[in-house]
């Protein structure tokens, strides 16, 4: 049987920065995750991490930002210490090696972004994300602990309420294993692959959320889903709000800067659900450009020039280039909004504990709550690291003190009979025919708008799906790095994390944030102002309250 | 068509048979070649590595000797074409420029960047022109079957090269069907042919000869023909040593570019140095069917 | 930009070591628009016809790597290879795992030679305890210094351009184009305090055991062009501790050769490079070669303005003394 103090799982920035925290205390660490460390999704994160050390910039001016960006939803308390935090942890980050752009005074150089007052978004080109992914697993390769790659989390084992361990399938050689561990640290990331048109890779599929929830973690504000205004048509590969960070514009159909009419003030630099919204609705009335993969506004960089596009947007060039074959030098970029990233997760404190004892979690798989109703751009990158550590350090100091796990082969046998029951059926449902319902529903009923009607049904149909996939079937009969059977696994937690986001966009009569009810247009503080919990139950999601930690920001009209 | 001739220095010495053919190419196609006894090595690479600006002045030098006789320059070498065209395209940068032109000067050398180098490849296919080629065969090389080996440095880096494809070019396939042999494709045609490391560790150099061999062998080449006598070096003269490194025999002929073109234009083996080849040609000639 | 569907004929490499007795291929064909990448036809291959074939890939956008494979022989990802210009020049698409790197099922390959490889140059800054890193600040860094990295900071460890490499292919004491590309960011970032000893270690595993092909360079999706940040170590690391390998003796020979006719004088460079004794191993060898080609131990006769050559060498060594490297 396989043993660990402390089991990170997922190997993004979050997880990398947990497990370096752990081992750092002294602990025997696994890092468990589905691709190789270098192939998480946080490497996608283009824009940039902020943080407050410019002049004219104070940590009081991140905290308002991030407090209002949250639609007064995220808890004071908590966006307090990340704001503090930040600077210290950009540091450190440039302390591992980070190799960031850099200003003329050979200082960190920091652009502009939505909903921010100050240009505290500090950058490597626009390949942050790959840039702090590099420089945190060289650091990280320097210690000693144990890589599980290419191994999926399939449940926890949890036992009177406390974790003893987890089950996971190792891919390369096909065998259920169980580890017995201390403390979990979850840290897999989001699950935008819900949704069809998402800027999300198609490993986001949620398996930690859904895992966590299924041990009886509660899940925290499922229903807050951003989606980002420019993603490209068509692949829905992200386009860096750096892009308008950098000067880029948005126009409509007739060449209007739309962007005037709903965010007088700061125009493209307006929060992420600001500008989603106004995308929508321009198509939606018509002043969209038509084409075969649905209407679109275009984002122009072309005013720019081509020395700093292709210096400091190098990549997105390369994107537009190669994947919808414009050059954004010379020409528009189509783009249109696309799911981007859960403000909601697994509900942990400002230290990563979840209601769970022994288990953790951080990132975008965690919901502290930081962001609240909307996240800032800068802001995810700066919570991964932040959290991270938090969780892996809580982690490290509840493996100190915690009892020998209590885990038996029974429940390695419990555990995966019925994912081995996927392949000696005979007949049954497709995974991939499920899941692609299931997409086609999340864009119709739980997309950037979204009503009663529309909830209803789609609670209705995610649930006829999970009936129906409870007679999954897997074809293929190798053991070795079957696709099919994950396929199967990871449309079973996305089925799951699906209901619970209708379940509480449904029940939340009100908008705030990126959550927008056509028939409840207003945000409702006096009734709403307070997060959703939700924890399984045989009858599906069962939603409670938990109130939001205000130290100095009263509430005020959100306008941009 | 008058070209600055810049033979390379194998050519010269023991690749003298590439130099004899390609005379012999040129005076059957009216191409005068002005010799230029100031000319120096390109570097072959190892300058290169060696010193990044030195190389650039060097081949800025030769290429400065080309422009004062108002003459673009003819390679036929796979290796001199890259270095050449790489150190034009370094004396864009205003560093290395400086630094070179800081060497010339005081020489009352000016570099202006006014001549082309082009390798003979290029030039016959496009300057003459595959028409007027076709029309100059005399005896097609029917029933030989040939694998073309571009040799790296002709095309890639490919945007500093700026000519075929760096994977799948069709020049010299297109011009060996032209003479009437049969061009086989086989991927190691645009591989390595291993000189490089040949005075590093030679049983690496060989391996990776080898394997080129046995790829084109095994797609049906009676021969193989190179634009590069330093690939023709690696793979006719240690050969040898290749085929024992792969564990298989070879016997494969490799014939330098300007011999297949003069074979079929009517040349006899004598007029281009076949008998100085290590491995020996003659399988492959017999190939050729018969004329009528 | 968008143009009417074509036929796309697949071939993929299906392989189960220790199931299948051999490798096969297996024929698909779909119909998509030509600037589908090929990624979304073997994701639609999966999905409605074949859930059995195997591949990585995760963010389809060309940034994780995952799903680098031979396309047609050339080493690349498949995200970001559109099917049209594919069946233009081959009229099919032949689908392969990548090369050097044994397979673990259909396109999935083992990756941990490669690892290995980058995992040997020590890939994390080593800072010298005697000059710590400004305590709570970033370390200053010019975008001049930022430049000296080039694109290296774009490597996505996709292997591609490992695939590519002959010399990878035929020695496994060649650390790869993207180690030593991963070493050159390491020895050009002014926060490392290591650049000598990289350079002087590099030496002798393997560095110069690079053909300069540039296979790397074209096969790399991010414009690394590991070959060019090659060339930059061997002289950087000449000029960190002069001709100690065969490989730099005979850069730095070529180099000194040259001077003296300023054309190649050949035997001497051999002697140059191997040293006398070394020589002897080459005599069988040498002795056939000098039986059809006497040139090669022949003293070339020195190029005219050879006295340009010398001061050019001169002026330039001046250059750099004054310049500081």
């Amino acid at each position: 049987m396989l043993r660990h103090e402390v089991v990170v799982v997922g190997a993004g920035l979050a997880g990398q920065r947990a497990a370096l925290a752990a081992v750092e205390a002294g602990r025997d660490v696994a890092l468990l995750t589905k691709l190789h460390p270098l192939r998480s999704h946080s490497g996608a994160a283009q824009g940039g991490i902020n943080a407050a050390v410019g002049a004219g910039d104070s940590v009081e001016t991140h905290i308002f930002d991030t407090v209002k960006g949250s639609d007064y939803l995220g808890d004071q308390d908590a966006i307090e210490f990340f704001c503090r935090e930040a600077g210290p942890t950009v540091v450190e980050m440039e302390h591992f090696g980070t190799i960031f752009s850099r200003a003329d005074d050979g200082s960190l150089a920091r652009r502009p972004f939505g909903g921010a007052h100050f240009p505290r978004t500090i950058y490597a080109a626009d390949r942050t994300g790959l840039a702090l992914l590099q420089a945190l697993w060289e650091r990280l390769g320097k210690e000693h602990f144990t890589l599980y790659a290419e191994w999926d989390v399939t449940s926890l084992i949890v036992r009177d309420g406390k974790l003893q361990g987890l089950v996971a399938l190792d891919r390369t050689r096909g065998e259920f294993q169980e580890i017995a561990a201390k403390a979990v640290v979850l840290a897999t990331g989001p699950a935008g692959r819900i949704y069809a048109k998402t800027t999300n890779a198609h490993s986001c599929t949620g398996d930690g959320i859904a895992v966590a929830y299924d041990a009886g973690a509660a899940l925290k504000d499922m229903e807050f889903v951003q989606f980002h205004p420019t993603a490209l048509l068509e692949s829905s590969i992200l386009i860096t709000e750096g892009a308008r960070g950098e000067g880029g514009l948005l126009k409509n159909a007739s060449g209007e800067r739309f962007m005037f009419r709903y965010a007088p003030n700061v125009q493209e630099l307006a929060s992420r659900d600001v500008v989603s919204r106004a995308i929508v609705t321009e198509v939606k009335e018509g002043r969209g450009f038509p084409g075969p993969y649905g209407g679109y506004v275009h984002l122009e960089l072309m005013h720019l020039g081509k020395e700093k596009v292709e210096s400091r947007l190098q990549e997105i060039c390369d994107y537009a280039r190669r994947f919808a074959g414009i050059d954004p030098v010379t020409e528009p970029i189509p783009v249109y909004p696309a799911q981007h990233y859960m403000m909601g997760g697994i509900g942990t404190d400002v230290h990563g504990a979840t209601n769970v004892p022994g288990l953790f979690a951080a990132g975008e798989a965690a919901c502290v709550s930081i962001h609240g109703a909307n996240r800032l751009g800068g802001n995810s990158l700066l919570e991964t690291l932040v959290f991270g550590r938090e969780a892996g350090k809580a982690a490290a100091a509840f493996a100190a003190t915690a009892p020998t796990p209590q885990v038996h082969d029974a429940d390695l046998e419990g555990a995966t009979a019925p994912l081995r029951a996927w392949s000696s059926r005979s007949d049954g449902e497709d995974p991939s025919a499920l899941r692609a319902e299931m997409q086609r529903t999340m864009e119709e009923c739980a997309g950037i708008y979204r009503n009663e009607a529309g909830l209803l049904e789609g609670i209705r149909r995610i649930r006829a799906l999970r009936q129906r996939f409870a007679n999954v079937r897997v074809v293929d009969r190798s053991t070795v790095f079957n696709l099919n059977l994950t396929d199967a696994l990871e449309t079973g937690h996305m089925l799951e994390l699906a209901e619970v986001i209708l379940v509480g966009a449904f029940a939340r009569t009100e908008s705030r944030g990126a959550h927008s009810r056509t028939d409840y247009p207003k945000r409702d503080d006096a009734r709403w102002m307070r997060h959703t919990l939700a924890r399984r139950s045989t009858d599906g999601p069962v939603l409670d309250y938990a109130p939001v930690g205000f130290t100095r920001f009263e509430p005020t009209e959100r306008v941009y | 068509m008058k070209f600055a001739y810049y033979p390379g220095c194998v050519a010269k010495e023991t690749g003298r048979e590439l130099d004899m053919a390609t005379r012999w190419v040129a005076r059957a196609l009216g191409i005068e070649l002005v010799e230029f006894p100031k000319f120096a090595c390109c570097g072959s690479g190892f300058v290169d590595e060696a010193n990044e600006v030195l190389n650039v002045a060097i081949n800025a030098r030769n290429l400065a000797i080309a422009e004062a006789a108002g003459l673009d320059l003819l390679t036929i070498c796979s290796t001199c074409q890259g270095m050449l065209t790489l150190a034009k395209l370094r004396m864009n940068d205003p560093v290395v420029r400086a630094k070179v032109d800081g060497a010339l000067r005081p020489l009352g050398i000016t570099y202006r960047g006014s001549s082309d180098v082009t390798h003979l490849l290029r030039v016959l296919v496009e300057k003459v022109g595959l028409p007027t080629i076709r029309a100059r065969v005399k005896r097609p090389l029917t029933g030989m079957k040939v694998g073309a080996f571009y040799g790296c440095h002709l095309l890639r880096p490919a945007d500093e090269m700026a000519w075929e494809s760096p994977e799948e070019p069709h020049a010299f396939e297109d011009l060996l069907a032209v003479l009437g042999a049969e061009p086989v494709q086989y991927r190691g045609r645009v591989m390595c042919c291993g000189f490089p490391v040949q005075f590093v560790k030679p049983e690496t150099a060989g391996r990776v000869a080898g394997q080129q061999i046995l790829d084109a062998k095994q797609h049906g080449a009676h021969a193989m023909a190179t634009p590069c006598p330093l690939c023709h070096i690696s793979l006719d003269a240690y050969q040898g040593p290749a085929a024992k490194l792969v564990g298989q025999p070879l016997d494969m002929p490799i014939f330098h570019l300007p011999q297949v073109v003069a074979l079929a234009f009517g040349a006899t083996p004598e007029e281009i140095g076949l008998s100085r080849h290590l491995v020996p040609t003659a399988p492959a000639l017999a190939k050729i069917v018969a004329r009528p | 930009m968008v143009a009417g569907p074509i036929s796309v004929p697949l071939e993929v490499y299906r392989y189960r070591p220790g199931v299948d007795r051999a490798p096969t291929y297996q024929r698909y064909t779909l119909d998509a628009a030509p600037h589908t990448p090929l990624l979304s036809l073997l994701l639609r291959i999966r999905a409605e016809t074949d859930p059995t074939l195997s591949l990585r890939y995760s963010c389809r956008s060309s940034i994780c790597g995952s799903c680098a494979m031979r396309i047609n022989s050339r080493s690349r990802l498949a995200c970001e290879t559109p099917v049209g210009p594919e069946i233009e020049r081959h009229g099919r698409i032949v689908v392969e795992p990548m090369a050097s790197q044994p397979v673990v099922r259909d396109l999935v390959v083992d990756q941990s030679p490669f690892w290995q490889r980058y995992n040997a140059i020590e890939p994390h800054l080593k800072v010298d305890p005697r000059h710590p890193m400004p305590e709570g600040q970033p370390n200053p860094m010019t975008p001049a210094e930022v430049e000296r990295f080039h694109d290296t900071p774009r490597c996505i460890a996709c292997a591609a351009c490992y695939s590519a490499c002959p010399a990878v292919a035929a020695d496994p004491a060649f650390p790869g184009p993207m180690a030593l590309a991963k070493l050159y960011r390491f020895v050009v970032d002014p926060r490392d305090a290591a650049h000598q000893d990289r350079l002087v270690r590099i030496q002798t595993e393997g560095l110069w055991l690079c053909l300069r092909c540039h296979l790397c360079t074209e096969a790399c999706p991010k414009n690394v062009r590991p070959s060019e940040r090659i060339r930059d170590l061997k002289e950087m690391a000449i000029a960190a501790q002069g001709a100690t390998e065969h490989g730099s003796r005979h850069a730095v020979g070529f180099k000194e050769n040259l001077r003296t006719a300023g054309t190649l004088h050949e035997s001497r460079l051999v002697r140059q490079t191997f040293g006398v004794a070394g020589m002897l191993g080459q005599l069988p060898q040498g002795l056939r070669i000098w039986r059809k080609k006497p040139e090669v131990l022949h003293r070339p006769k020195p190029i005219e303005g050879l006295e340009e050559l010398e001061k050019i060498y001169d002026a330039l060594d001046a250059q750099e003394k004054e310049g500081g490297r």
